[in-house]
This record gives C-alpha cells, structure tokens and sequence, in this order.
C-alpha cells in the first residue's frame, strides 16, 4: 500500500493540472466544545475553479452568531489538518454573507489544492481564529439521505492510502 | 555539591511557589461560592469525578496538573461555558445559573485560586493559570477521601429512581432447557444466546419470515420501558421465547418474548453512579445466566428464578473498575474481559475466565506485558504501574474449530503517546487482536493493530470470524475506520480497506499492515493540538457489524466526524489520577458536507465496498441482518429502519421516542419472527460527540425501552 501511495502522489505531481479544475466544499464551525459552540455557528458553501494557476473563489455563508471579519485560504499538511493561512479572500460584514477572491499559486500550493490540503476558513468577531472552515475537495453531490450509493460513494482519499 | 545543587533547586522552586501564591491575583469569585459550590460538585459531579476532583474513567481531572494543562491557558469564561452547555454529562444546562456558578469557584478554589471580593457572574474572563496552580490550598473545602473511595451504590445515584434492590418480582420461566455446547455452538433459529447470536460475532439471524416484500407491513407487538439513568445499549438475549433483559442498575429481567409479560426481575444494583458504560450483554449456560456488572462483578443468576446462585469479584469496582462488554460462555466457563483500567498503579487489565458451576476463578490474562516478559520492551521503558489502557470492553468470539477465543483491546493510556511517554512502541497488548485457548488463557498469537497509538482510537471492537472456502480469516474494524482481515489461525495480516476518510496514517504496510502514522502526529509534544479524522467518536464504535453469510457482505455503522486532541501533561506518580488527560474540539469531517452517519457494506472476500449511505443523524444500533435479505439498524434522531442488505435501500422505518440505541436481535416463537430493538440513553463518544455537533437534530434525555416488531399475524 506505501507502493501505491508513492505512486499516487507522483502521478498527481505530474498529471495534477488535468485531475480537477473545480472545488467545493461545505462550510461548517471550526473546532468547537460544548463551551465555544454557541460562538461559533454558521455554515456555508464555497466554490473554487482553477484556470492555470488562477484560481476563483466564491461562496456565501449564514447564521453566524457575530459579523464575519475575514476571511482566508489556508493550507495545512493533510486534508483535515488546519494549518498556515496563504491569502486573505473577501467575507461581507455581517452574519450572512458572500465569500469572493481572485489568487495565483505556486507550484507547491498548486500541488496542496490537488492534495486537497488547503481549505476556506470564515473568521467573525465572536470566534477570530476560525468561525467556518471547508476543505476544498473535488465536487461531490450528496445522494440525499436514506439513499445509497454504489461503492463506498465519495470518500476522500486523496493523501492517504489507495487500495 | 550535588545536594547543594538539589537544596538550592528546591530552595528557588519553593520560594518561586511562595512567590506566585503571593503576587497572583484573586480569583473572580468569592469564599461564599466556593463553600456552596463543595456541596453542589458533590451532589452534581462528584460521581464522575470523584470527591477528590482527581478524574475517574471517562471522567478527566479537575484539579491539579492534568487540570492545569488541560485549562490553565484558557479563561474562567471558558470554563464556566464549557461546564454550563455539557454537565452533568449529558445533561447540560440541567442546573441553575447560580448552581453552575458556584461550581466553577468550588473548582478553581481547588485548584490553588484564592476568593476575591465579587461573586462570580459568569462573564469575567480570567486565564486560568493566572489565578491558580492546581496545588488546593489549606483552606480550600476539603475534598473528602472517605467519601471518593465509598462504594458506588452510597454515592448518589445519578437520575436513577429510588427503590429497592434484590429480587423484586419472583417468578419461575417453565419448562426452561438447560443451554448445552452444542447449543451454542449450532443456535436454533429463533434463538439468540449470547451477544453476537453466534460465536462467530456475526449478529445474523437465519429467519426470513420477514423479508424485503412483506417487511413494509412490520408492526409494534409490544414495548417496555427500561431503568433511566446511566447507559443503556442492551442486547436481549433469548431462549425458547423467554428474553432475558439487563437494565442499568445491573437490572435484570425474564420477560415472555412473544408478550412482554415479566416473568421475573432481579434488581442487583447498585445504581448507576455516572451516565456511561453500559451493560451490553448477558450470557446463557447449563441453567444459570451470567450478569457482568458495571462494578466489575460476575453474578450468576438460576435462569429460571433470577435467584443469586453465585457472585465473585472480577477487580474492585470501588477503584473504578467495570465490566461493559458482556460475556461468553465457552465448556462450561464464563470469559468476561474489564474496563476502565486507566489508572497508574500496580494492577493492570486481563481477560478473565470462571467456572460456570461454581464461578472459582479458572484463568487470567493480563492484557499489558510487563517488564521482563515477551512483549514487555514495547513500552520504552516505562515502568510496569505507569503500562495502563488495554481494556477488554467488548466480549470476546469464539472458534469451536481451532478451539480460540478472539478479543480486541482498547488502546494504551493515557490516550496520546506523549502525555503517555511510550513513543512509537506498540505499547503489547493495547489496541491489538489477541487470541486465547479458551481452557487455558494460553495466548496463541496477538496482533498489534496500532503500534504508538496517539488518538485515543480503540481497536477493541468486535472480532468476526469468517471462512471464505479453506481460509479461516478473523474481521475487525476499529475507530480509525481501517477493516482488518488477519488469518485467524496463525494471525498473519492479509488485507484492509479504508471505511471513511482517515487521515491519521499516511500508509499500511501490504505486507505486515503495520500503518505509518502522519509525521506531526509523531512528533506531537505534550501541550500541542494535532488533527484527527476520525475523532474518538469513530469511524467505528461499539454499535456492531453484521455478517451476511447469504450476500457475503459485512454491514458496518461508521461515524464521521474529527478532532483536534492536545495531550496535557499528567504527573507521572501512583495515584487515582484518571490518565486520560487529552483535550478535544471537535469538527466535520471533510466532505462529509455535515452527515456524521455512514453505513457502509463490504465485501468481505474482495475487501471492496458494495454500497454506503450518509445521513445527518449517527447511527447507534448494531446492525441485524437476516435471512430475509432484510437488515435493520437505528440511529440518533429515534429512526429505526429497515434496509435490502445487498442494495442498502430503505424499506420501511419507523420513529421511537428517543434515540434508538443498542443491539437489534431477531427471533422466534411458535413460528412467528420478531425483531426488537432498544432506545436508549448515555452512549458514550457515539452519542457525545454528535450532540456537540449537531446543532438540530434533538431527542428525549429519557426513554429507555425495548420495542419488538412483528407481521401482522394474519
């Protein structure tokens, strides 16, 4: 199974730009306890497209318990695994609102998108540090529940090992 | 000079402590809150906790260094917060304001704070570590010892209702046959002796008078209320058309299986002390039932009467030992595993086996190899009282072939490798495969499935035993939600397949399945948050699998959902410190989109999945399959359902009152099939987990019962 990760991290270095050119995730609060839930409520959705080394961001979120301040693309060394912010995007004030930016990436970030290491985070005056997040994966439709899918659906497994 | 140096050291270490007890500045509440939050914390959490506010169980530390790692750098606020939305456990926001408040100044007070001259109002936020050093000071209320070591059943009972303990209603279960080998080895089809319904752990039963055309006219035939108050995940078990039924409270019951009348109930006690660890299981053998307690007892109980026949003593359940996973009964002996192992001191975790006549102790397996035997360099060399975890809190399965019991083990403790001090080493016997000569207690072979486990991720669950023509394979799925398949002879790995997204190991070996874990989470220091997906939640927990001899397809409840976990720093000292000093946050997994619940079906042949679905709500049943193509399994938000085991579609569901949660058992008496099922509260991570998440979904904090289904008879 190492074999096959080797493999599949060198054939997406080299064959990456042709993997996906879109993203998306879903917004949803940032690490909470039962003591920081009420500060850090919301959800959202946000769309990437990747033309080049360009790429497009979009989304909108709602029911923040405080107005949004900021918000960010940042990378971490997993998918799941928060990390260092790379570029500030533009959040509306307020508690609903529209997410929108524009940025270039580097070859190595470029390799992070595809690795689906960098996510959206939403920052608002009651959680500062993280209000919503979502990694940015490959689109993925929710059949809708009690409805199966064939296979093991949609499961991420874009960094860890491939069978 | 090296004294010199040492009296000099401790000298500074002295006056710097003087120096801070001096110069801090008073904590935001006063002497008034902190003297009424000691009767509050003992009436309200004291039973988890302990009087001695030192942890126990699931329960962390609330004084001291564990504490202080684990808060001294967040605020009173947060602490307060945190309390309010979340205590008692599982019933957050249950007290007054002014109750929560006092607790908050009872804690901090313990933990060095001096009283100042405002009352605590719930909104000064104060770091932690500024005000107290987790060092109670003289005139602090005294935590009293006596009452943290008194026997659970005279502390108070949580949410449970008074009453009498013994055999409260006597009755006699007529023309009871006596449950053989042979019995259980080859079960009747309307039968299901023990908790997986065979030794092979599948949880299948072969009826098929209900099946994927008639199951959408299923009907409730009759229900019964259960003992509120602690955990219930109960699995029925039952024999000639009685069910034998255990409650919280150690509660046991003979019900007419095709009615619900009570036959006979014995109420063995004591009460439930805290809102976890359930009783899962019973077993049947010869004529007697045995009843693992949850302080950590062995009753055997005359199956006809519910008459006491013997009891032994499996650890001291006053240290906070406990048995939740049930038991198996294997030549006329009861093995029963232990949980709850997770403080540092001499004794340790071991599977234990008893005579089923007379219940003398037969063997004992310790669970943790210690220094000097095989296996006991896997723990960098910590000494043997600081080797703790390797619970056994799910019963074990069983070959009649090869004459093997399998067990898994929980992981090593405290949960992460750091505050643990074990590094990469496969910390033997934590979190691996064990197999036992069932005579004996002779080990045959361990796998280890989690070398350096860091996560608190239990590979403790279910051991399936499966054949695929001549190859005797052994299943299991764990909270990292990697499928196993090992050789069940010889305990070679032969395949695994990933169940939800993981991103704790980087890579499994294809060779020996040993996982290389992501490198920040090997090089993670006491103090530093590392990601996990799965959470302690799972991936996998104990709502079990179902084999489908018939479609060749393992039916698995999968939670998903992660956690940033901190390992705090934990005095390495004997003591009742509970060692499970981690903190947690918790998040949705990504692309998941917000469902925590997954069922999915594997091919257990080709390691392939056949289908999944997701939904908002968790699953917390086990999984039934049946001869009739039919499977059934409920979840958090109280939907019981049925589903077509080889496509996963709905066939017909149902809403119950609370969250539908334990095993589903199938049966049959005089040629009618029934399938019953629990609801039921206090889960553990299963439960706790989503209700910090799931912001709308919502269900009774009460209501435990068991509802049975059946066609109509016509």
């Amino acid at each position: 199974m190492r074999g096959s990760l080797f493999f599949c991290v060198a054939w997406m270095a080299a064959c990456g730009p042709a993997l996906a050119d879109d993203f998306a995730t879903h917004l949803s609060p940032a690490p909470v306890t039962d003591g920081t839930r009420a500060a850090t409520t919301g959800e959202g959705r946000a769309e990437a497209r990747l033309d080049g080394d360009r790429l497009t961001v979009s989304g909108s979120f709602q029911g923040l318990a405080s107005n949004a301040i900021a918000a960010e693309l940042r990378s971490g060394n997993g998918i799941g695994v928060p990390g260092d912010k790379l570029f500030d995007i533009t959040a509306t004030p307020g508690r609903d609102g529209a997410l929108s930016g524009a940025v270039t990436l580097s070859r190595a970030q470029l390799t992070q998108l595809r690795r689906g290491h960098i996510y959206v985070q939403v920052d608002s005056q009651s959680a500062p540090n993280g209000n919503l997040q979502g990694w940015l994966l490959p689109p993925h439709p929710f059949a809708g529940e009690d409805v199966p899918v064939e296979g093991h659906g949609f499961l991420p497994q874009l960094d860890v090992p491939q069978r | 000079m090296r004294k010199t140096i040492l009296a000099a050291t401790c000298a500074s270490a002295a006056l710097a402590a003087v120096a801070f007890a001096q110069t801090r500045p008073s904590g935001p509440f006063t002497e008034q809150q902190a003297q009424n939050g000691h009767g509050a914390y003992v009436a309200n959490c004291a039973a988890c906790h302990g009087n001695d506010l030192k942890g126990a169980g699931e329960a962390p530390a609330l004084a001291g260094t564990s504490f202080m790692g684990a808060w001294g750098d967040r605020s009173t606020v947060d602490l307060y917060n945190m309390v309010k939305a979340s205590m008692p456990y599982g019933n957050g926001n249950s007290l007054d304001a002014a109750t929560y408040r006092s607790i908050i100044a009872y804690v901090l007070s313990a933990n060095g704070a001096d009283a100042g001259t405002e009352a605590f109002t719930g909104s000064e936020a104060v770091k932690i570590s500024a005000i107290a050093d987790g060092k109670a000071p003289a005139a602090a209320p005294a935590p009293t010892q006596t009452a943290a070591k008194a026997p659970a059943a005279e502390r108070p009972a949580t949410a449970y209702p008074p009453g009498r303990f013994g055999l409260i209603v006597a009755g006699t279960v007529k023309d009871y046959r006596p449950v053989t080998d042979e019995m259980l080895a080859h079960p009747a089809d309307g039968d299901w002796l023990m908790y997986r319904r065979n030794y092979q752990g599948w949880s299948h039963s072969p009826l098929k008078l209900v099946n994927t055309g008639n199951v959408k006219d299923l009907q409730l035939v009759w229900s019964w209320a259960m003992n509120d108050g602690g955990a219930s995940e109960v699995t029925p078990i039952i024999h000639d058309g009685i069910m034998f039924l255990s409650n919280t409270a150690n509660t046991v019951q003979a019900l007419n299986a095709a009615t619900g009348e009570l036959i006979w109930e014995n109420r063995i006690g004591p009460a439930p002390t805290r809102a976890y660890g359930a009783t899962r299981s019973l077993a049947l053998y010869g004529d007697k039932l045995f009843v693992p307690t949850t302080d950590a007892k062995l009753y055997a109980l005359d199956a006809k009467t519910g008459r006491i026949v013997w009891q032994t003593q499996i650890e001291d359940g006053r240290e906070g030992y406990s048995n939740t996973g049930g038991a198996i009964a294997v030549h006329g002996k009861v093995l029963v595993g232990l949980t709850y192992c997770n403080r540092y001191e001499e004794k340790h975790c071991f599977i234990s086996a008893y005579d089923a006549n007379t219940g003398k102790v037969a063997w004992r397996f310790r669970t943790v190899a210690l220094k000097g035997e095989p296996g006991g360099d896997t723990w960098n060399g910590l000494p043997d009282e600081f080797r703790q975890g390797a619970e056994t809190w799910i019963a074990g399965t069983y070959d009649p072939e090869t004459n093997t019991t399998y067990w898994g083990t929980a992981q090593a403790k405290p949960w992460t490798r750091a505050t643990r001090g074990t590094a990469g080493g496969a910390d033997l016997y934590a979190n691996a495969t064990l197999a036992l000569d069932p005579d004996t207690g002779k080990l045959k072979w361990y796998y280890s499935h989690a070398p350096g486990e860091a996560l608190d991720l239990d590979e403790v669950f279910e051991r399936v035993l499966i054949d695929h023509g001549a190859q005797k394979d052994v299943l299991t799925v764990g909270k990292v939600g990697v499928l196993w398949k090992l050789d069940r002879v010889t305990g070679k790995y032969k395949d695994s397949a990933q169940t939800v997204f993981q991103n704790v190991y980087t890579s499994i070996d294809p060779k020996t399945g040993i996982p290389t874990y992501r490198q920040d989470i090997q090089d993670a220091k006491v103090g530093e948050w590392v990601s996990s997906c799965p959470g302690p939640a799972g991936g996998h927990d104990w709502p079990a699998t179902s084999y489908d001899p018939d479609s060749d397809l393992m039916l698995i409840p999968l939670h998903q959902s992660c956690v940033l976990m901190r390992g705090n720093p934990l005095e390495k000292k004997i003591g009742p410190a509970a060692t499970n000093a981690g903190s947690q946050q918790l998040f949705e997994m990504p692309g998941t989109d917000g469902n925590l619940g997954r069922l999915a079906a594997y091919d257990t042949t080709t390691m392939k999945a056949a289908w999944s679905l997701q939904q908002k709500a968790p699953f917390l049943t086990g999984v039934l399959t049946t001869g009739g193509g039919v499977a059934f399994v409920g979840d958090f938000d109280r939907r019981f359902r049925a589903i077509e085991t080889r496509t996963g579609k709905t066939l017909w569901k149902t809403r119950l009152t609370t969250s539908v949660q334990g095993h589903v058992v199938s049966y049959a008496v005089n040629g009618r099939q029934y399938i019953a099922v629990e609801t039921g509260l206090g889960g553990g991570s299963p439960v706790a987990k989503p209700t910090t998440l799931l912001r709308d979904v919502h269900h009774p904090g009460n209501g435990n019962a068991i509802f049975v289904f059946a066609l109509p008879e016509n």
